[in-house]
């Protein structure tokens, strides 16, 4: 995925400022990235039904720039990485495993969801056909999706707790990796730029 | 030494009104394997995670009696996919999260880490992705993570309950290897047959309190065998009908023949 060498903080400040830009700069004045419309075109449509199309095409860049920042950070950042960057820069253990635990909790559910469709498949329950079929086939992945990842938790945490993971730690970072100057430039600069336009969009 | 002791220790998971644990009193002395036996929900789970400081501490609930622990526990549960911490793009890295959460310097790191990754024979999936392994394979990753710790005391919850035969005899044998290497092994499990050439000590729970204490011969008890915790060459001797007392494993029977 591009930017999965970057170091965790730039990829972070990347869809952060991508997002903070998107709102704070001043809206398009209509002449809409067809690529975008199209990518969000049952969103869009909605809006649309709301709103007038100059609004319409406003609010729904600055929605897409926002998933589409998030969508990529996800795809990109490995958490392992996350936590030593953090680790290394000084931030506690618990915390980082928290906030890379959280980003990487999007695939480990569509691994899990995947899985229980096949079981119910095999059980002759078929997620394809009309919305009533659907309806049935959603909630049968449901209830043992929410259900299992509760008792994951529950699990985890005591695993977690066993092999060291406790608030106040003091963790080793193993292979922290390398930030390059200018990365860290670029950070702030993105920082900055959120910063100005903030500024002059509102003082 | 002794390393773990629990006296009167009964426990309440959270919203519960019988006790999971009842007055149950154990010693787990340095090299000694005590192992926990008896039927599902008899308590022997919930022991172990008293006996590891997890409950109440992280499951809730409510725990009277004393425990006191003399060493660092570090506790094997059973079902390994729960256990990996998702945070590891090897196998050396994935036993190489628990140590790192101990602050211990790098070099001190890789001593565990390569010693555990050795005695679990997972030299050669070193460098794998965690995610690709099998469920055994990643059961080994997580006992290796849990031994690279160092605990003075280890608990282990249905250790080779995911692991092929020879690998688990290969446990049964670091288990021994453990205790002669000074550390407390206290182990549920419902391997019985494996018991005794493993266990110093067995330990009957049923309903959450202690029936029996006694070397491994208590495999071949006649209750035990009644209550379907005797070894497989005490409950067939029992089926066939042939007098007691039962023989606990094939060389006692062998014996018991000639």
């Amino acid at each position: 995925m591009t930017g999965g060498r970057l170091h965790p903080f730039t990829l972070l400040a990347i869809a952060g400022a991508l997002p903070a830009l998107a709102w704070i700069l001043p809206a398009p004045r209509g002449g809409a990235a067809t690529a975008a419309v199209l990518t969000a075109a049952p969103f869009w449509l909605f809006l649309l039904l709301l709103h007038d199309v100059p609004t319409t095409i406003a609010i729904g860049l600055r929605i897409t720039t926002m998933v589409a920042s998030f969508v990529w950070l996800v795809a990109a950042l490995q958490p392992a990485r996350l936590v030593e960057a953090m680790v290394a820069a000084g931030w506690s253990a618990s915390v980082a495993y928290l906030l890379a635990a959280t980003l990487s909790a999007v695939p480990v559910l569509k691994a899990r969801a995947r899985r229980i469709v096949d079981a119910q498949r095999c059980r002759g329950l078929s997620p394809r056909g009309g919305i009533a079929a659907r309806l049935r086939a959603l909630r049968a992945l449901a209830l043992p999706l929410v259900l299992s990842a509760l008792h994951e938790v529950d699990e985890r945490a005591l695993a977690l707790e066993t092999r060291g993971l406790v608030p106040g730690i003091r963790r080793t970072p193993l292979a922290p990796p390398p930030d390059p100057a200018v990365e860290q430039a670029a950070r702030w600069a993105l920082l900055l730029a959120c910063l100005f336009a903030l500024f002059r969009r509102f003082l | 030494m002794r390393s773990l002791t629990l006296e009167g220790a009964s426990f309440w998971y959270p919203a519960t009104e019988s006790p999971a644990l009842r007055e149950v009193s154990l010693e787990v002395a340095q090299g000694e394997v005590v192992a926990l036996v008896g039927a599902l929900g008899a308590g022997a789970s919930t022991l172990l995670l008293v006996a590891a400081d997890l409950a109440p501490r992280v499951t809730g609930g409510r725990l009277t009696g004393s425990v006191a622990r003399r060493d660092r526990s570090g506790i094997v549960l059973p079902t390994p996919w729960t256990q990996a911490s998702g945070m590891a793009f090897t196998v050396w890295d994935e036993v190489a999260f628990g140590p790192a959460n101990l602050g211990w310097p790098t070099h001190e790191i890789a001593r565990q880490v390569d010693r555990a990754l050795e005695q679990l024979e997972l030299v050669p999936l070193a460098s794998r992705d965690p995610a690709t392994l099998s469920g055994g394979e990643l059961q080994r990753v997580i006992i290796a993570s849990i031994l690279a710790m160092d605990p003075g005391l280890v608990l282990f919850d249905e250790p080779a309950a995911e692991l092929d035969a020879e690998a688990a005899r290969a446990l049964w044998r670091l288990i021994r290897l453990q205790a002669k290497e000074g550390k407390a092994v206290l182990l549920a499990t419902s391997a019985l047959d494996a018991l005794p050439d493993v266990a110093d000590r067995v330990v009957w729970l049923e309903d959450g309190a202690v029936r029996a204490v006694g070397t491994p011969e208590l495999l071949a008890d006649v209750a035990a065998c009644d209550a379907g915790l005797g070894t497989s060459v005490a409950s067939v001797w029992r089926a066939s009908g042939l007098p007691g007392p039962y023989p606990l494993t094939v060389a006692h029977a062998l014996r018991r023949w000639r």
